[in-house]
């Protein structure tokens, strides 16, 4: 293959992990919106909302550092409460990692900025049909990243008067992203697999009864995926 | 600690994470074992897990049952649209108007 032929390559997976990311901007750009929101109402400037979605980009990770700024929690405690949320990325790479058609190499830095929970299930639900291109992953993230940023500039800019909307579209609004998920897992579901998101759910469930949802979530997901090899031991003693 | 100061170790300490792993671990994906295979269910864990976090953060224990209902109508919206469209994203915003209209 010439260096050309690589480039074109790599091009038509960057695009096409631009149009899968569409499905992921659905979900953040209402939640983004919902950022910009509610850091106005912390009292932060347009530019701090902006500069927190621009340089951290997690999620449920920035609401809460919002939270913990408004009620005047000192920059450390914020600082480790946004990292220990955050530890759960940590198994993301080696994960994705093993999905990859190759090594990502030079495309290493700019995959890991946009491995948020979202672009992760979104790479996993189509590593159960093919590998991956690590340029096909930049593609999801970068196009997470730019409506992640978008939906915060929205937020900032209009929405100031509809911080308290609990009408229909602030309703459908907190629902995005529990739809977006459950639509990943019914896109990567394997019949064979329902033991292990069985005892991931019930643990998580469980969990969050005495522990606070970060750490619920990395019990879930562990204690489930350590089953998984008992499932395909199973599964090859039946067939 | 300034504000600008504290967003550049957040954002630094959440990439380090992201990154540092990814780098490690893409080694795995040579060799099949025990560990490719738990660490292949860790997508799916991680989307069951996360779907737990938001539906249990939507229950309104005021009310048990309507909000229940709620987030059944809403979630089965979801895999109707998704079985219809084969589209996540159609799916995604069927589930979300389904949830807000049944909320009126």
């Amino acid at each position: 293959m010439t260096v050309s032929d690589d480039s074109a390559s790599n091009l038509s997976h960057f695009l096409a992990g631009l149009r899968a990311s569409a499905s992921l901007a659905i979900g953040y750009v209402p939640m983004a919106f919902s950022f910009g929101v509610v850091a106005l109402q912390a009292n932060l400037a347009p530019w701090q909302a902006m500069a927190i979605s621009i340089i951290v980009f997690a999620g449920a990770a920035q609401f809460i550092l919002v939270s913990l700024l408004a009620a005047g929690t000192g920059g450390l405690t914020a600082l480790t409460a946004v990292l220990l949320l955050n530890v759960r990325h940590v198994f993301y790479g080696p994960a994705l990692a093993a999905q990859l058609a190759r090594k990502p190499g030079r495309w290493s830095p700019l995959l890991a900025f946009g491995l948020t929970d979202e672009a992760f299930a979104t790479a996993m639900s189509e590593a159960t049909r093919r590998k991956l291109p690590p340029v096909w992953c930049v593609g999801v993230g970068l196009g997470a990243y730019g409506s992640w940023v978008l939906g915060t500039a929205l937020g900032v800019m209009l929405g100031a008067g509809l911080g308290g909307d609990e009408g229909v579209i602030g309703q459908a609004l907190g629902f995005v992203l529990p739809a977006l998920f459950i639509a990943l897992l019914g896109q990567a579901f394997q019949r064979a697999l329902w033991p292990v998101i069985a005892v991931s759910a019930v643990l998580t469930g469980v969990s969050l009864l005495w522990l606070p949802g970060h750490v619920a979530m990395i019990i879930g997901m562990v204690g489930g995926a350590l089953i998984r090899p008992w499932v395909e031991l199973h599964r090859e003693k039946l067939s | 600690m300034n504000f600008l100061t504290l967003i550049l170790l957040a954002g630094a300490g959440t990439f380090l994470m992201r990154f540092l792993p990814l780098v490690t671990g893409s080694g795995l994906s040579q060799r099949p074992s025990r560990l490719t295979l738990m660490l292949s269910a860790l997508g799916l864990t991680a989307i069951t897990a996360l779907i737990v976090l938001s539906l249990v953060g939507l229950w309104q224990p005021q009310q048990p049952v309507g909000s229940t209902l709620r987030l059944v109508a809403g979630s089965a919206s979801v895999l109707v649209a998704l079985r219809v469209s084969g589209h996540v994203g159609v799916a995604t915003l069927m589930g979300a108007v389904v949830y807000g209209l049944t909320g009126l």
